[in-house]
């Protein structure tokens, strides 16, 4: 066999072959455009997930189950089913998100919940109005939000975050999950439980309690403070700020358990 | 009747139909192949010698654009496959793939920063043969980086540049830098940290360059910092400005070889005694067609088949890391592979070497008197700015410098050994530039980077969300050979049904390794009063949250520390095989 028809013979199985692999990649082509769709969606909730415990969790809560008097919860029925219809919102609840994250919220819708009336109520986040998140993050927070869907419905069980080990048999250890739970944890800093920064650090409270007021014992202040905290106001922050409606949303042992609880905060 | 009317529309008799038919027909080929009738055509894929006078083979190449571009013949010799290797060849049939690859990849690119990166995803997910494509262009570019640095080789030693060739290795040292250039802007395109980072370090080198520098950064970013106008002018430059420099650079260069000196023959015939009958051999033509035009034929369709086996069999993918973050510099910030060479040029301080060197000599001769050079030299203006140039104008001139006119191997050592020499420095260069080298993270960092690196998948990430089974797994505790004895689940359950898996074997295996790795940095004393552990939780229904958690006391300032990096883990998320 001359070169050139070795050559054209052999190029012409190559040619075969290299249509064949096409072939081959193009039938599975559409599973892999599926399947790539899907874990894109898995890592753009991910992402969203750790971008919201970075900026969200101060407000909404670390896990987004909301804040007594400072903002909603992300993944109850309420917000997911009736929501949109109570802002008059058009489109899809995704892009809701998408929006209210972006612009803020200047003014609450319902002013009646929150401190201080809502106002201030949410800041915007986008880099387009100075605050500190690109569009790409906020999308990833809406997909975040969006994957509570099946629970906030009702549909699956999310089980509870892990929590520092909490001894349930005593009071300050049942106080350190009320602590937790009524959503102290998101505003103020306790070491080892807690990063909030809106409110004082409790760290070492105990020591101190006993000498904000002339009158008033380490305990007595303490329970004025979860009751009525504009009774007293620490140097440095707002009144108003703190939810004003612990006394209805707790029951009186809880707030003796949390009492004996921050009591320990040497 | 009937005659008149045949004579009138100048109709041949009946019994010259055929001929006339075929003739038309021959007319048609022949202009189509400028010049060859079908019988020619038939020889041509045959092999055969031609069948009319005048060749008309070479008609071809005296009448169409295209093979004009072509020399008529080549002598045999100048064709050995161990003269070339065909490297010349390979890199502008890889530069083809670049340039179709790349105009279709650029229908579905938006080079805006906040959409460049999830237009790439796009690409990924919703264009079919998207991954494909991106693959073979950026394998592509790759091979184009490897093949023109080998083909400078191999003109190096075998001396083709001297003599009347000068002016085309010139042009080859310019196509070389324009493929870097190439490359390096198409690098920025993806817009993930990889890109970003990688371009941020590149361009940070002429900052320091005097007067110009600040100017000259700003005019490549586009703003202090890469942005908008930074991967607009990127991209630009990456489309437009250098595909059409590189066109205009591989003409002159493709000219001087096919129509001015042809290829140079080997030093071998060209110096040495050859007998009459190799010399006749050495110079008998290989004409373009047939024999150049299928050997060409065939080396595409080699080289296509070679590409798509690469990415059939899962032996490249282009990377894509997470989205590009100004604000945060990845642990390991690394330039392209070709550019590390020019990295571990940046490691070095020539201004410390010296003065390491000649002050101690100072200090035996009690000169009282220091040699201060890093005031007065930046090393990185030095080693980023003045080196570079330095070895690229050397390379251009390597024909005028080099004098001797002998191309034998043997009687050309000298150059020789400095080719040999330059290999080994640029690849000891490129070692000093990787990442692992002279860079030092805390162990903490280090150990948790190591189960699950900032980018890539890494062991942790890789545990089947199956067994992320919640709980505070402490290390140093003993928790048997599985950490979640009770499970058993089905890793496949929409295929092979029977195949459970018993416990967590990929969980305990990472505890393990995190584990065995503290307690040998806890027995060097780098984390004294070590408290670590592995912390599971689930976050949602189809998301957990792991946390690797380390605390110690810092050897030296005896203050408490922790690190501690949060990973969460989706059920879809792509795991690798």
């Amino acid at each position: 066999m001359k070169r050139v028809q070795l050559e054209i013979v052999l190029g012409t199985i190559l040619v075969l072959l290299s249509a064949a692999i096409v072939i081959i990649l193009g039938a599975r082509e559409p599973q892999r455009l599926a399947d790539y769709e899907v874990q894109q969606r898995a890592e753009l909730i991910e992402f969203g997930a750790s971008v919201f415990v970075t900026n969200c969790t101060r407000c909404h809560g670390t896990q987004a189950q909301g804040i007594t008097g400072v903002a909603p919860s992300l993944r109850d029925e309420n917000f997911f089913t009736r929501r949109l219809a109570e802002v008059g919102w058009q489109g899809s609840l995704e892009d809701y998100i998408v929006s209210v994250v972006t612009t803020g919220r200047q003014i609450s819708t319902r002013p009646e919940l929150y401190a201080g009336g809502g106002i201030p109520a949410m800041p915007t986040w986008s880099e387009k109005f100075g605050g500190p998140l690109r569009d790409d993050q906020i999308r990833a927070v809406a997909a975040f939000i969006m994957n509570f869907e099946p629970y906030a419905l009702g549909q699956v069980a999310t089980l509870e975050p892990l929590l520092p080990p909490v001894d349930e048999s005593t009071p300050e250890g049942r106080g350190q999950a009320v602590f937790v739970q009524a959503g102290c944890a998101a505003c103020h800093t306790i070491s080892g439980i807690s990063t909030g920064n809106i409110g004082p650090v409790l760290d070492g409270l105990a020591s101190r309690a006993g000498d904000r007021v002339s009158g008033l014992t380490a305990e007595e202040y303490i329970r004025q403070s979860i009751l009525d905290p504009s009774a007293y106001v620490v140097e440095g922050f707002a009144d108003g700020i703190m939810p004003q409606t612990f006394g209805d949303t707790l029951t009186d042992e809880q707030i003796n358990d949390l009492v004996a609880f921050l009591l320990t905060l040497q | 009747m009937l005659n008149v009317l045949r004579r009138r529309l100048n109709i041949p008799p009946r019994d010259q139909w055929r001929a006339t038919i075929a003739k038309i027909i021959d007319d048609r080929v022949r202009i189509i192949t400028a010049g060859l009738s079908i019988r020619e055509l038939r020889a041509v894929m045959r092999g055969d010698p031609p069948t009319e006078k005048p060749n008309p083979r070479y008609k071809v190449i005296t009448t169409s654009f295209i093979a004009h571009l072509r020399p008529r013949y080549y002598p045999q010799a100048a064709t050995w496959f161990t003269h070339t290797y065909r490297l010349g060849f390979f890199t502008t049939f890889l530069f083809i793939v670049e340039v179709i690859t790349g105009v279709i990849l650029m229908v579905y690119y938006i080079p805006f920063p906040d959409q460049a990166y999830e237009s790439i995803k796009a690409i990924e997910s919703n264009v079919f043969f998207g991954e494909l494509l991106r693959d073979l262009h950026r394998l592509g570019a790759e091979g184009m980086v490897i093949f023109s640095w080998l083909h400078l080789l191999r003109t190096y030693f075998t001396g083709s540049y001297k003599g009347p060739r000068t002016f085309t290795w010139l042009t080859g040292v310019i196509l070389l830098l324009i493929t870097a250039w190439l490359s390096f802007t198409g690098y920025l395109l993806p817009w993930d940290q990889l890109a970003y980072w990688a371009v941020t370090v590149g361009t940070s080198i002429t900052e320091s360059g005097p007067v110009v520098g600040p100017a000259l950064n700003l005019l490549m970013r586009g703003a202090p910092d890469i942005g908008t106008g930074g991967l607009l002018r990127f991209y630009l430059q990456h489309v437009i400005l250098f595909p059409l420099l590189a066109i205009l650079f591989i003409s002159i260069h493709y000219y001087k070889v096919s129509r001015e000196h042809s290829i140079s023959l080997p030093a071998l015939v060209e110096e040495t005694q050859r007998t009459p009958d190799q010399k006749k051999e050495d110079n008998r033509r290989i004409d373009l067609i047939p024999d150049l035009l299928s050997h060409e034929v065939f080396l595409v369709s080699l080289g296509i088949f070679i590409m798509l086996a690469i990415l059939f069999f899962r032996g490249f993918a282009s990377p894509l890391e997470t989205h590009a973050n100004p604000q945060q510099t990845p642990l390991d910030t690394k330039a392209p592979w070709y550019f590390w060479w020019l990295q571990g040029l940046l490691k070095i301080d020539p201004a410390a070497i010296i003065e390491n060197l000649v002050n101690p000599v100072f200090e035996t001769f009690g000169l009282g008197f220091r040699l201060e050079l890093s005031k007065l030299l930046n090393s990185k203006f030095i080693m980023g700015l003045i080196v570079p140039p330095a070895l690229v104008l050397t390379l251009m001139a390597i024909p005028y410098i080099d004098r001797n006119p002998s191309r034998l191997a043997r009687k050309r050592p000298f150059a020789i050994m400095w080719g040999v020499a330059w290999v080994f420095i640029v690849i000891a260069l490129s070692f000093m530039g990787t990442p692992q080298f002279g860079i030092e993270t805390p162990p903490a960092t280090r150990i948790i980077q190591d189960l699950a690196p900032e980018e890539g998948e890494g062991a942790l990430r890789a545990i089947p969300y199956e067994e992320l089974q919640q709980g505070i797994y402490v290390v140093g505790e003993d928790y048997g050979p599985d950490l979640c004895p009770t499970l058993a689940y089905q890793p496949d359950p929409e295929g092979d049904v029977n195949n459970v898996v018993v416990g967590c074997p990929n969980l305990t295996a990472v505890f393990r390794e995190f584990s065995e790795k503290l307690f040998a940095a806890e027995a060097d004393g780098l984390l004294p009063d070590l408290n670590a552990s592995l912390i599971v939780e689930q976050f949602q229904f189809n998301l957990a949250r792991v946390t690797p958690h380390v605390e110690w006391t810092d050897p030296e300032t005896g203050d408490a520390k922790t690190y501690e990096h949060t990973y969460f883990l989706h059920q879809d998320r792509p795991r690798e095989e």
